[in-house]
């Protein structure tokens, strides 16, 4: 059996490999499985929930509870997720089996990254279908309940701006799990990670506000740490985008385009980062 | 040709976390590993065996010095394409099963998808575990774990093996069938570094024994030279007969040596009863 000549070049087949493996681990965990069934009994509760909509019609409150649930449980998944998949296999020693193969660090780190973001994409994946099921139910039964009131043929939510929105929340989703891939390359404990996780995803939600408050301060310090900060940390609030899709309002695709850039630029230099610190450490 | 692994003033520092002291835990050391031999590295424990190992395998970087592994230095991925490491207690992907742990393992070693499948199944046959392949890994035993581990090692089909402990929390059945593979892998041409500290199966195995203390190289040679006692010699007869005993006794006492009846250890003894049907012969 051969293996080939002594070089090693840098293989992608590899890094699938140590994804999809990292895929298989992360679906036979139970905490995929619980956080599935709570997104989407989350999502049913809507249902229930329509009475207090506060104003707001109820195929957008239907939505807006999809939109969270994706982003909130989505979010925690894959905080958790890629903290214990990959510090799991240092703290475990798992690792030394792997990287005394004849495999790259920058291979394993990939692997590990893309095995965990195709199972947060794919959790999201199963909460579009959800929430599109569950908005059309409730669609169908307000034009037999209101039929003169809508007219034929008028759509009263863009589901194709809802994939659309699911496609740049998978982009989001991927820039949190490269920012945990990168702390827990230098983390000691699970722990550690997931609380940088936490912080990080809180400071991106509000990441404008640096950014606005960089525009306004005169203080060239302050100015230059918000000006670093906002180019340094992502901004998430960026990927709030379904305010107007349960109303029937399309996403534009230019916009969708421009996030997923986004999403992939920022993912991409995380990476290289945790790439880097993963070559340092010694296991 | 270069040796299998060639380790050259080698040194290596920890920091101590909270201080700005560092712990030494491997001092210039010396050695060069054969290519087809069986070549035992022993210590007691902190004795700067595993970081050893791991500076050989990439893991960690040395402070000093410099590793190579057939050829290669030990820090370049390329270095590992022919190398099979089985870990001291080993720890496996608990939610795959024995033979979807060695496909893993294999496809990252560059197996071919063709020779695979037929690689595996004689891999789980060669350790054992034929039976036990389709279970999880999360319930094996502990001398079942390293009997897997001991088949990831060999599923690239590689040249040089660096096995630590092979033989920890095994029972002497198992110990004895994992003594039995090396020697086989040593038949095959390949090369071996052992860490263990069942000492009696390293004399039995090794070809050359180095013994670390405290980081350093306390001693290295050929086990035979190792172990030789130059002041004195045994001889060992089988089935004397009574009359016989009695001229021996006479002949020790006359020429001052001692004659003693060996006893066979506590190792054979197992060995004998958990292969037999439990009676001794």
């Amino acid at each position: 059996m051969s293996v080939g000549g002594d070089k090693l070049n840098w293989s992608l087949s590899r890094t699938l490999v140590i994804a999809s493996n990292t895929f298989r681990e992360a679906v036979r965990m139970k905490l995929f499985l619980g956080m599935t069934g709570l997104a989407i009994c989350a999502l049913a509760s809507s249902f229930l929930f329509r009475e207090f909509n506060f104003g707001s019609s109820e195929l957008k409150f239907i939505a807006d509870f999809g939109f969270g649930g994706m982003t909130v449980f989505g979010s925690a998944l894959a905080i958790i997720v890629t903290a214990q998949l990959l510090l799991g296999e240092i703290e475990h020693r798992t690792a030394m089996t792997l990287l005394a193969k004849p495999v790259y660090r920058s291979e394993f780190v990939l692997g590990k990254f893309l095995g965990v973001w195709v199972t947060v994409a794919c959790f999201i994946g199963m909460l579009t279908l959800c929430l599109v099921l569950a908005l059309w139910m409730r669609e169908s039964s307000i034009r037999l309940d209101y039929p003169e009131e809508i007219e034929q043929g008028q759509s009263l939510v863009h589901y194709g701006g809802i994939l659309w929105f699911s496609l740049a929340q998978v982009f989001r989703i991927g820039i949190l799990c490269a920012l945990v891939t990168l702390f827990s390359t230098y983390a000691t404990s699970s722990i550690f990670a997931m609380v940088m996780g936490v912080l990080v995803w809180i400071v991106g939600q509000l990441q404008h506000v640096a950014t606005e408050a960089g525009g306004v301060v005169e203080n060239l310090v302050l100015k230059t740490i918000y000006s670093v900060m906002g180019y340094a940390l992502p901004n998430f609030h960026l990927f709030d985008v379904g305010e107007g899709l349960a109303m029937g309002e399309a996403l534009p695709i230019s916009l969708v385009g421009k996030l997923l850039i986004y999403g992939v630029l920022y993912s991409v230099f995380y990476l290289a980062v945790a790439t880097a610190s993963f070559n340092r450490r010694e296991l | 040709m270069s040796a299998a692994i060639s380790i050259q003033g080698v040194s290596k520092d920890f920091r101590i976390p909270g201080s700005k002291r560092r712990l030494r835990a491997v001092d210039n050391l010396n050695l060069e590993i054969e290519r087809g031999s069986v070549f035992g590295l022993l210590g007691p424990n902190g004795s700067g065996k595993s970081t050893t190992i791991k500076m050989a395998l990439g893991l960690v970087r040395p402070s000093k010095g410099k590793c190579e592994i057939l050829g290669n230095s030990s820090l370049e991925s390329s270095a590992r394409k022919r190398i099979g490491y089985l870990p001291e207690a080993p720890c496996f992907q608990r939610f795959l099963t024995g033979r979807e742990l060695l496909f893993y393992f294999g496809k990252l070693s560059g197996v071919k998808k063709t020779d695979l499948e037929d690689r595996v199944n004689s891999l789980l046959v060669r350790v054992g575990l034929e039976d036990a392949g389709d279970r999880r890994v999360g319930g094996y035993s502990k001398g079942m774990l390293q009997r897997i581990g001991l088949a990831q090692a060999m599923v690239g089909d590689p040249e040089l093996f660096i096995l630590d402990e092979p033989t920890a929390g095994v029972d002497p059945i198992g110990a004895a069938d994992i003594a039995a593979i090396i020697r086989e892998v040593r038949e095959e041409g390949k090369t071996v570094l052992l860490c263990s500290h069942l000492l009696s199966k390293v004399e039995t195995i090794c070809d050359r024994a180095a013994i670390m203390v405290k980081g350093k190289l306390a001693l290295e040679g050929s086990v035979e030279s190792l172990t030789a006692a130059t002041d004195f010699s045994s001889a060992r007869i089988e089935g004397l007969s009574a009359e016989g005993r009695k001229q021996l006794e006479t002949f020790a006492a006359e020429w001052h040596f001692d004659l003693s009846t060996p006893r066979r250890s506590l190792e054979e003894l197992f060995l004998e009863l958990a292969k037999g049907d439990g009676d001794l012969e």
